[in-house]
């Protein structure tokens, strides 16, 4: 070894210990740090979605794991990838195992009701993350589902009344029908076609099931049945698209509305509305409810006194109607999250 | 002696090698590879996933395996009659949904919804059935539509009133029992599971349309030309697998309460890799329930490890696919392959030392010095006779002997010219001996001891079957090869068992195991019991009560000596050798007038096959390496007869030095003054005159007094 390469690896190896040191070095407490960090550490979270496979349950997961990142808590994610059974699997498996915390998405209102009560009753926080199941549990995170289809109903209204030169004929197509979001949102769709019965007209009521390839295929042919068709209400980007790309290969891009919503993703949400796929897009903001969704988990984490489900809260998020006007900088992407935290 | 030789009697002593082949040759061994997986599946995700054992919720997997349970139990009855049935997983989404929709939805009483929900499966198995069964369709495109046709009606169904069918109305007990309660911890779901399956199991194995099913999915040609209603067994092991599916459908609704589109999608790959990798095999005919059960488990334990793994979308489905192709691949090749590997390692060949031969050549001056004493017999039944074991003589001169069509034919005395079919037996009938009511009892291989009855010719069995020893592999109550029989005084049978590890066509095949595979059983006409008295005997052959009726003695052909075991007197139960050492390979024994015994020497003794014995080694290889007519077996083409004494001296030898009449001899019964010999592979019965014999000398005579 030359002489060069000695000292070089030398002041290294001292480099580091100095660069140790400082990081062992007891920090300052300003009376609730230390107390915080202590309750966060080592606590175990688990994460149930409905599936990781699209950018909400992405993005909630790089929310937490930046969270577990910086105070030191665990993360595992389970994934029943839009399966009920694989989900009441999952959570019986994390019944036995004791986590701190289950954070579920839950995939309809009836499945997991029962495990989730059993998780409260041997002492697991659980919170709901943007689907409500029939139990309430410690804290529901997530969108109003109501609120949304109201707003979007007004927003098809704004577009497509009778009353405003339009055909007033409007097209729904939703997804799963047993999705919590779904029957809810359903009551709030049906209220708001009660409340502009003069304005608007139900031409076709379908589900896609989420799934773009069956949402294209319906649009595709009620496009074609209902010629002087105003506007699709949609229910989600991820299954929007597909009526997009129905639309514009029907060459109405622009002519027929498409009111969508969901996460507010880049890709999913601003880039749709930019290019016109979208005319208008309800936004309850992924991002801020994985912020929400952090917070919820380190504040419930926290109340070491508490039994689990003692007191419930919910988190609403707040909704924005996108549209080219105010879009800019409202859009957020999964790897700005995970570089950035939500 | 040699190391080599030491090494070889020390392994046979402590080696128990012959278990392997027993082990492979057992029905239950197809369950090898299942437990093998299961337990594999155990160890890697036991070891790969930190909670993996933490079974407190075993309550939830035992739901689940239950539901699963159902539905693999109906596709393996399916795939036992030669079909497959993919529509599993649409007919489970139908009952599910029923179920919910009925109580639900429409409050009906839940014993009421839960049989409509069974009803609607087994319709859904009906069309399957009609179609394949009856319009002879293509099972696997069949059931494929049914999969969609009723997956979408699922689908329209769910779409329209799933909402409401969710969230339940009014309140039953019966199912909040269903869907939560637990027996002692143990879920509904599993006991019902658990009951249909030791049902499925008694039905596949006990009853006639289970048996049916085997025999359509074994061979359906087959089948039906033996007059099975084969289109209707198809159909109905449809509608079993349609109501099978429904009733996991209806336990996965009380589980979890929810109808979506996405239940029960990939079902049917998940119940079809367990069948199959439980190892019921895709071409029919073979599994059972144990197997489904099996790879239900595996099945289940691969699925919900990796659920607890965290493994993202789409992971399952891919493992559980890979999974079923190694399990297809498996089955292919087990089956293929089962039984050459069988062949190769069934015969396991033991250390074994046999003293020095005496020496038989002419001239050498010991009793079996060669002569040609059997050259001038008279000759019955030339080239009519096939395979006379064991003749004998009854009290009216008839001549009686077994024959390899299982029959018993009778030679009309005193001039033994014509003949007839005296009764038809079945196996391969044996040894032979008259009891006290003039009644013929028989040896018969492959089938047991039975009797022929002297006025109706009735065929009686007296038994099939002993006791099952407790170390023993092979099923040793079975009787395989019984060979020769003696009645005692008291009317009990002796009879010996020539070998409990092969059948009689390869009977020769158990000297190159020398291993003492046989025994002597003593069967009890009194009350009808049968008990194995000695066991571990190389080939236990011919079998005579002593003349004072206070022993019997019994020839070990592989062995080359001749033993007496006592039935009364001091030395009761015991046994001692009477002849140590022979120069051949003794078969029957009889009595003979004068007070002594005849005995036949099937085969003489070859210093080859002598030193063979010694080298197990060298007879494994053969066995393993050559083909069965290269192996080197005992010399049975030269025999003779001797005759010896109550102190074990050979007193007489009569050879047939051409070897033209009887080279080979298996038996030799004297009757009013001459010799009867009978063999195996000959195609005569000989006649000898034997100087100075008593005249009225009968074996009926003997045993039973001259009266009878």
């Amino acid at each position: 070894m030359s002489l060069r390469k000695l000292v070089i690896t030398a002041s290294a190896a001292l480099g580091m210990v100095a660069a140790a040191g400082v990081a062992n070095a007891e920090r300052p407490d300003d009376g609730q740090w230390g107390a915080t960090a202590e309750s966060l550490r080592g606590k175990t979270v688990a994460y149930v979605p409905i599936a990781m496979g699209f950018d909400l349950t992405q993005a909630w997961a790089a929310a937490l794991e930046h969270s577990a990142k910086e105070w030191g808590f665990e993360l595992t994610i389970r994934d029943p990838n839009w399966d009920p059974a694989a989900g009441v699997q999952a959570l019986s498996q994390l019944i036995d195992e004791k986590p701190d915390m289950i954070v579920v998405q839950p995939a309809d209102p009836q499945s997991y009701v029962r495990l989730l009560k059993k998780a409260v009753d041997s002492g697991i926080r659980v919170v709901e993350i943007n689907m409500k199941s029939l139990t309430t549990t410690d804290a529901y995170v997530g969108a109003d589902w109501y609120g949304i289809a109201s707003q979007g109903m007004d927003l098809l209204h704004n577009y497509c009344a009778k009353g405003n030169g339009q055909s007033g004929k409007i097209a729904l197509i939703s997804g799963t029908p047993t999705n919590p979001g779904m029957i809810i949102g359903m009551q709030a769709i049906n209220d708001g076609l009660e409340r502009y019965k003069d304005d608007l007209e139900l031409v076709a009521n379908q589900s896609a099931d989420f799934d773009p390839t069956k949402a294209h295929a319906i649009a595709t042919t009620i496009l074609k049945q209902h010629d002087d068709l105003c506007g699709f209400y949609g229910v989600w980007d991820g299954q929007d698209v597909g009526t997009a790309a129905a639309i514009k290969e029907a060459g109405k891009t622009g002519e027929v509305v498409l009111v969508s919503s969901g996460g507010g993703r880049l890709a999913a949400a601003c880039d749709n509305i930019a290019n016109d796929n979208f005319t208008a897009y309800l936004s309850y903001d992924g991002r801020g409810q994985g912020r929400d969704l952090a917070a919820v988990v380190k504040m419930l984490l926290q109340d070491t006194d508490g039994t689990p489900a003692s007191s419930p809260f919910g988190l609403y998020s707040p909704v924005t109607a996108l549209t080219k006007d105010n879009m800019d900088g409202a859009c957020w992407t999964i790897d700005d999250i995970k570089a950035n935290g939500p | 002696m040699a190391t080599s030789e030491t090494y070889a009697r020390w392994r046979t002593r402590l080696v128990p090698d012959h278990i392997v082949g027993e082990i492979l040759s057992k029905n239950w061994i197809d369950n090898a590879i299942p437990v093998f997986m299961l337990v594999l599946a155990i160890c890697v995700f036991g070891s790969i996933i930190p909670n993996f054992f933490l079974f407190g919720n075993l309550t939830d997997e035992g739901r689940e395996f239950g539901e699963l349970a159902l539905v693999v139990l109906g596709m393996t009855v399916v795939l036992l009659a030669g079909g497959i049935d993919l529509s599993v997983g649409s007919t489970f989404a139908l009952a599910n949904f029923v179920t919910l929709a009925l109580i639900n939805w429409f409050d009906w009483p839940a014993g009421l919804a839960i049989g409509c929900a069974l009803l609607a499966g087994a319709l859904v198995g009906l069309l399957n059935g009609f179609l394949i069964g009856y319009l002879r369709l293509r099972a696997f495109l069949t059931t494929l539509v049914t999969l969609i046709v009723v997956r979408a009606i699922v689908d329209t169904l769910v779409l329209s009133y799933s909402s409401k069918v969710v969230v339940p109305l009014g309140y039953s007990a019966f199912w909040e029992y269903l869907s939560y309660e637990d027996v002692y911890g143990v879920p509904v779901a599993f006991i019902v599971a658990a009951v249909l399956a030791v049902a499925a199991h008694v039905f596949l194995t006990r009853l006639r349309p289970g048996w049916r099913i085997l025999a359509v999915g074994g061979s359906r040609r087959s089948a039906y030309n033996a007059g099975l209603p084969v289109r209707r067994i198809v159909a109905g092991t449809y509608v079993l697998s349609g109501v099978l599916a429904a009733a996991g459908g209806v336990f996965y609704a009380s589980r979890l309460g929810a109808a979506t589109a996405t239940t029960g999608v990939g079902l049917e790959v998940a119940a079809l890799t367990a069948a199959v990798l439980g190892g019921v095999s895709l071409g029919g005919g073979r599994g059972s329930v144990t197997k489904a059960l099996l790879g239900a488990a595996t099945v289940l334990v691969i699925s919900n490890s990796l659920i607890q793994m965290g493994l993202r979308s789409g992971t399952n489905t891919l493992a559980l696919g890979v999974v079923l192709l190694v399990a297809v691949a498996i089955d292919v090749k087990w089956l293929k392959n089962r039984f050459k590997l069988l062949s190769r390692v069934y015969v396991s060949p033991a250390y074994f030392r046999l003293p020095p031969r005496p020496d038989a050549t002419e001239g050498s001056g010991t009793p079996y010095a060669l002569n040609d004493r059997l050259r001038d017999v008279e000759l019955i039944g030339l080239g009519e006779i096939d395979a006379a074991e064991d003749p004998i003589l009854d009290i009216d001169d008839h001549l009686d002997f077994g024959n390899r069509q299982g029959d018993i034919i009778r030679y009309f005395g005193p001039d033994h010219k014509r003949s007839e079919v005296y009764a038809h037996v079945g196996g391969m009938p044996l040894g032979m001996a008259f009891d006290k009511a003039g009644d013929l009892v028989c040896c018969v291989a492959g089938m047991g001891v039975y009797k022929i009855a002297r006025e109706t010719r009735e065929v009686i069995k007296l038994t099939d079957e002993t006791n099952r020893s407790w170390l023993s592999i092979i099923d040793d109550s079975r009787l395989r090869l019984p060979d020769d029989l003696d009645i005692a005084p008291d009317g009990r049978i002796y009879f010996s068992e020539a070998t409990v590890r092969f059948d009689m066509h390869e009977w020769m095949v158990d000297a190159l195991e020398s291993r003492g595979n046989g025994r002597i059983i003593c069967h009890d006409p009194r009350d009808g019991s049968t008990r194995t008295v000695l066991s571990g005997i190389r080939f236990p052959n011919g079998i005579c009560l002593a003349h004072d009726g206070k022993s019997i003695l019994y020839a070990s052909t592989w062995s080359c000596t001749v033993e007496r075991f006592w039935l009364e007197g001091e030395k009761k139960g015991r046994t001692e050798t009477v002849i140590g050492n022979l120069p051949g390979y003794p078969d029957n024994i009889n009595r003979a007038s004068d007070g002594n015994y005849w005995m036949a020497l099937v085969g003489m003794r070859t210093p080859t096959f002598d030193l063979a014995l010694r080298k197990p080694g060298f007879r494994r290889r053969m066995v393993q390496q050559l083909a069965q007519d290269e192996w080197l077996f005992p010399q049975m083409n030269v025999g003779c007869v001797v005759k010896f004494n109550e102190r074990g001296e050979v007193i007489d030898c009569l050879w047939d030095r051409r070897g033209v009449n009887h080279p080979m001899i298996t038996s030799c019964n004297e009757h009013r003054g001459y010799l009867y010999l009978g063999g195996i592979v000959n195609n005569r019965v000989g006649r000898y005159r034997i100087e100075g014999a008593d005249p009225d000398f009968t074996n009926q005579g003997s045993y039973w007094g001259s009266g009878k």
